[in-house]
């Protein structure tokens, strides 16, 4: 029975129908297909919620997986991680309104979360310093731009020199924005190519072929 | 052999860097700078749409970015929400990220006449987590209801008078997308170009993967970082933690440029003495 679903055609069927549905019902105003584009993308968003479930899965197998080998630096963290997920699932099942769980998001997750992403602030920085050479024209062009953005985005710039906000502004509204336009509908015009050779049945690598 | 100084300059350890950026990062909290702060024409659009808002009309606030990025993007939600809830406008509240429920009560916090002055379910609702990215997206375009069936609090989405009003995206007079990745573009494609609903970027200072869509390819604002929360809380007259946090973005910016100038002088003239 699995085959079946596995054989190429099947696949490009489903493929077909559910782009064709979706692409036909964007266009035109005809309530059927409508009522068949809202099923079909519900379904998708059921499917994602999977992913979910999936993640969960992974990060348990995976962890448990260092447990077991006892891996070098590594399991006692695994154990934090899952003993910690036991009972935020235990407790949040029960009821989210409560004092561990509350604690556990207030006070250790939004500060984790807060503190790393500050953290790559200081990384940039070291990257900058190291990354940012003129060891060629184009380098020096992109670190002079570079450093225009920033004393345009940040207000010592103009109190530095009220010209430095002017040309950043240049820079990035006439220098950058007509590149990144270009960028933008070539992207676009090679992805309506790709949905088309995909609902014909041309493209494979979605689906594992080759 | 010992190095020369413009070795030196142009090695660094990264340990002094780090060290030289969070001193300098304290100084504005002993010592605000308080510099002023332009407005820009992508910050004053959204301003202005806000404006001609009234409490008939029905913004979504749609949330995509996690607690992680609150220090670049809560002063911008908080200014919003601010705006929004002195000019009466109902909103409805959605999100895609999981720790999104932390978000909302930050919101409220901060702005407490959300919960004070509006009343929930005829002046605000909030309809939860979503998971599905572009599809749900796409789906809520169409038909918010085939959707969601109950709010985060488990109340049946026809029990609430608001959600009574929403269909479909064309019944927000506003579509604000709360983002640190590429929601926004989502938004642009299916509501926005689909069905003419204006939308509002939120974002972080990744501007140009926005800025190709402003004004009027699909994006009818956008607040990009920490200073476009800074210039909102600036036009509505209500400083926050965007004004203030501007001074470290200020200190963190110029310490970046001397950096690499140093670095490059550096660079330059050790290879020099190498020839």
């Amino acid at each position: 029975m699995s085959s079946i679903f596995r054989k190429r055609e099947v696949i490009l069927f489903v493929t077909g129908i559910v782009g064709g549905i979706n692409l036909f019902e964007y266009f035109f105003a005809v309530k059927p297909v409508a009522d068949a584009a809202t099923i079909v993308r519900n379904w998708a968003i059921i499917v994602s919620i999977f992913a979910l479930g999936l993640g969960i899965f992974n990060a348990v197998r995976i962890h448990s997986g260092h447990i077991r080998r006892r891996t070098k630096n590594q399991w006692p963290f695994s154990v934090f991680l899952l003993v910690y997920f036991v009972l935020l699932t235990i407790i949040g099942l029960w009821s989210t309104q409560n004092v561990i769980y509350d604690w556990s998001f207030k006070y250790v997750y939004t500060s984790l979360s807060s503190t790393f992403y500050a953290l790559t602030g200081f990384y940039i920085f070291s990257a900058c310093y190291r990354a940012f050479r003129a060891r060629s024209v184009e380098a020096t062009i992109l670190i002079v731009s570079g450093a225009l953005i920033m004393l345009r985005n940040a207000p010592i710039g103009e109190v530095i020199w009220k010209g430095f906000p002017i040309i950043g502004e240049w820079v990035l509204m006439q220098g950058q924005l007509g590149g990144m336009r270009t960028l933008a509908l070539v992207g676009g015009v090679g992805l309506i190519f790709f949905g088309f050779r995909t609902l014909l049945g041309l493209e494979k690598g979605y689906y594992g072929g080759e | 052999m010992s190095k020369s100084i413009w070795q030196k300059m142009a090695d660094v350890d990264k340990r002094v860097l780090y060290w030289l950026l969070f001193l300098l990062l304290v100084v504005p909290y002993l010592h605000p700078l308080a510099l002023p702060v332009a407005v820009q024409e992508t910050t004053l659009a959204l301003y202005k749409k806000i404006e001609t808002m009234g409490p008939n009309d029905i913004a979504l606030f749609s949330i995509a970015g996690g607690v992680s990025a609150w220090a670049e993007i809560a002063p911008s939600m908080v200014a919003v929400m601010t705006h929004l809830v002195t000019r009466q406008i109902k909103v409805v509240i959605w999100g895609f990220f999981t720790d999104q429920d932390l978000t909302v009560d930050m919101i409220k916090s901060k702005v407490p006449d959300l919960t004070t002055k509006y009343k929930y379910g005829t002046d605000w609702v909030y309809m939860g987590y979503l998971a599905g990215g572009e599809t749900a997206i796409a789906q809520l375009a169409s038909d918010v209801h085939a959707v969601f069936k109950a709010d985060k609090y488990g109340t049946p989405i026809d029990q609430l008078p608001l959600m009574q009003r929403v269909k479909s995206a064309t019944d927000f007079t506003l579509a604000l997308t709360v983002d640190t990745g590429s929601y926004i573009l989502y938004y642009i494609r299916h509501w926005s170009t689909a069905k003419g609903t204006p939308v509002a970027e939120i974002g972080i200072a990744m501007q140009t993967e926005y800025l190709p869509y402003y004004p009027n390819a699909g994006l009818m604002a956008i607040l990009i970082g920490v200073r476009g929360g800074a210039e909102y809380e600036k036009l509505i007259g209500h400083l926050g933690d965007g004004t203030i946090t501007m001074d470290a973005i200020n200190v963190s910016h110029l310490l970046f440029i001397i950096a690499i100038i140093l670095a490059n002088v550096g660079y330059v003239m050790t290879r020099r003495e190498k020839k």
